[in-house]
């Protein structure tokens, strides 16, 4: 109570101080949020890229295609536990959107390849893709909610672009199941089978190409799984024994994608926390400045409590907990101030694509109200040192 | 049995290359329940001598015992202790905390002897013997002078002490309000058996002391019985 008391004997300068750590975990908060997004997605990324090994054609190849048949003897190199071709195609050709992630795109999987990914989809609505069936997509929420799609509706695939050239060709999937969120790229993916991506593939070639290729000899790429539970290390090694091993084909070393995506991660972080920090650390500064000023206003008062019972550690004490009671509260508001904007903007207005930008995770909680109070605490240290330090007979006779 | 003792007690400060003997082998017993006047012109160690006695300054040489403990031989945390549970202070500018109220400013010494419960109850009885009782809420910038030092008075006594130190307690107050300051001063003496050691220059007010140690130079001038005139040592 006098803590409080005491903070509010001078409201303006205390408005002032706690505004100047509201601000930096503002900054902090919101800076943060949008590393946390970022860092989903990436894990996301690490997580798919981090149990699989991507097998596609090799450097220098004239089309990013393999044969179909690959897949069998991929399955025979030792490590191996499965194997399944895959297509991909930008699902809003010839858009420019700024987003986070792959953008929309679409897929074409075995549904059996979902029980292998380290990314478990579940559905939120409707159900997987008939098995043998043609024209039925399930979509990833971000995509869903973009297009306005529940399930029984109907989408034309690829979207067709404003300029489309008159050859342009899609074609319409009924919805059958949308996605729980994932945080990552298969929330912006629509799923379609294998038959229907070899038809997108088809369109996408040139005229004198689609009736001499048998897109259902081809892939795009394939990945490969090892039995759950596989190391990098040795996904590593798998990749090497089918560059060994298997002709025609380049496996990528998952290792090498997952740090590639960390590296990302880490720069992307570490800029972005970085300002905030700095903005937070000028807040702290006029921290202990209020708490200098305080203590010089209050030199008789520190020696009334020395002369009344008070030792050195609760004067230390007394202050410290003025500190880290600006902490707290600037904490407590920029937070609460940071959390209302990310609201604010992921709600309405999300991006292009119907993604959000910011994520607020328990974590980032933590560490933003965490590292006001420790700030606040911290800044409150040298100016408390001072206060028990007084010598209690200049202090008690100080005008 | 001498609640106070300072046995060839002093303080010597540096000034450059020069020594101040601020107390200079000062050796006397204060019995509990003595009410002693300490008077002298300024500069003769009054306010030192009482610095010592409330622990607030360490002496140079010497010892002092307060309730028969060597205070020599304790700490910082000792010390701080000791000014909790066993010392009382007043002082002339009645230092009340502006932003507490009365209640709250006699209450202040309890946060750090850990009193809490019972000491609320003992600052409460302590206001109405002062009589203050109608001014429990009150701000210290809506009392008068006299009211203030009741106030500390109160707050010196509410850990019950065995012994209250007070520099100049009447000095920022006219002479009738002092009185009734004395007045009040004698009787939680004569009532609580506590032992009261007052600093001050009004000779009106220390001759109403039962005991008047005059000091000059750092040293006991004269130590006598006030009215009797029989000295003490």
């Amino acid at each position: 109570m006098e803590t409080i008391r005491n903070v509010a004997r001078h409201k303006l300068r205390s408005f002032l101080t706690i505004s100047g750590i509201t601000i930096g975990v503002l900054a902090l908060t919101t800076m943060g949020a949008l590393a946390e997004n970022f860092n989903a997605l990436i894990d996301g990324g690490v997580a798919y890229f981090g149990s699989s090994v991507q097998v596609g054609a090799p450097d220098g190849s004239s089309a990013p295609i393999i044969p179909i048949s690959k897949v069998d003897e991929l399955k025979k190199v030792q490590g191996v536990a499965a194997a399944f071709p895959g297509y991909s195609f930008q699902a809003k050709p010839g858009q420019l959107n700024f987003t986070f992630g792959p953008g929309d795109q679409i897929q074409a999987s075995d549904p059996a390849e979902f029980g292998w990914g380290a990314i478990r989809l579940t559905y939120a609505q409707g159900h997987a893709i008939d098995a043998g069936s043609q024209g039925q997509v399930v979509l990833g929420k971000t995509i869903a909610k973009e297009f306005k799609k529940k399930v029984g509706d109907t989408i034309d695939l690829p979207v067709k672009p404003p300029d489309a050239k008159p050859d342009f060709v899609n074609h319409t999937f009924t919805v059958v199941g949308i996605l729980n969120e994932t945080r990552t790229a298969p929330d912006s993916f629509a799923y379609i089978n294998i038959a229907d991506g070899q038809m997108l593939l088809k369109d996408s070639l040139p005229g004198p190409l689609k009736s001499s290729i048998d897109v259902s000899q081809i892939t795009q790429g394939i990945a490969v799984y090892a039995k759950p539970g596989t190391s990098l290390d040795e996904l590593d090694r798998i990749a090497a024994r089918i560059n060994n091993q298997v002709d025609g084909v380049k496996a990528l070393k998952p290792s090498d994608i997952v740090n590639g995506f960390k590296q990302g991660s880490v720069v992307f972080t570490g800029v972005a926390t970085a300002a905030a920090v700095i903005a937070l650390i000028i807040g702290g500064l006029s921290v202990v400045n209020t708490m200098f000023m305080a203590v010089a206003e209050r030199v008789r008062e520190i020696g009334l409590k020395k002369a009344v019972g008070a030792t050195t550690v609760n004067i230390m004490g007394e202050f410290l907990l003025e500190a880290t009671f600006i902490g707290v509260v600037g904490g407590l508001l920029g937070y609460g101030l940071g959390v209302g904007i990310v609201v604010i903007r992921n709600v309405f207005f999300p991006a292009a694509d119907g993604s959000t930008l910011f994520l607020i995770t328990p974590t980032l909680t933590v560490i933003a109200i965490g590292f006001a109070t420790v700030l606040g605490a911290a800044a409150g240290v040298l100016p408390a040192w001072r206060a028990a330090s007084l010598d209690p007979v200049i202090a008690l006779r100080n005008e | 049995m001498a609640n106070v003792r300072l046995v060839d007690l002093t303080k010597h400060y540096k000034r450059g290359s020069e020594v101040i003997k601020a107390l200079d082998g000062v050796t006397l017993d204060i019995d509990k329940g003595e009410f002693v006047a300490v008077v002298g012109r300024s500069g003769s160690g009054k306010t030192t001598m009482l610095d010592l006695l409330g622990l607030l300054l360490k002496p140079t040489s010497g010892s002092l015992f307060i309730d028969d403990i060597d205070t020599a031989q304790l700490g910082d945390r000792q010390r701080a202790q000791m000014r909790a549970h066993r010392v009382g202070f007043v002082f002339q500018e009645y230092n009340l905390l502006s932003g507490l109220n009365v209640l709250e400013n006699v209450m202040l010494p309890l946060r750090y002897a850990k009193n809490g419960k019972e000491g609320r109850g003992r600052a409460i009885e302590l206001i109405d013997r002062v009589g203050l009782s109608d001014r429990i809420k009150h701000r210290p910038t809506e009392l008068s002078g006299g009211q203030m030092q009741r106030v500390a008075i109160a707050r010196s006594m509410v850990n019950a002490p065995s012994l209250i130190l007070l520099d100049e307690p009447t000095g920022a107050v006219d002479t009738e309000t002092a009185q009734q300051l004395v007045d009040l001063l004698k009787r939680l003496n004569h009532e609580d058996q506590v032992t009261i050691v007052l600093v001050t220059h009004d000779t009106d007010i220390s001759g109403q002391a039962r005991r008047q140690i005059r000091l000059k130079d750092g040293r006991v001038l004269t130590d006598e019985r006030v009215g009797e005139g029989i000295p003490v040592a």
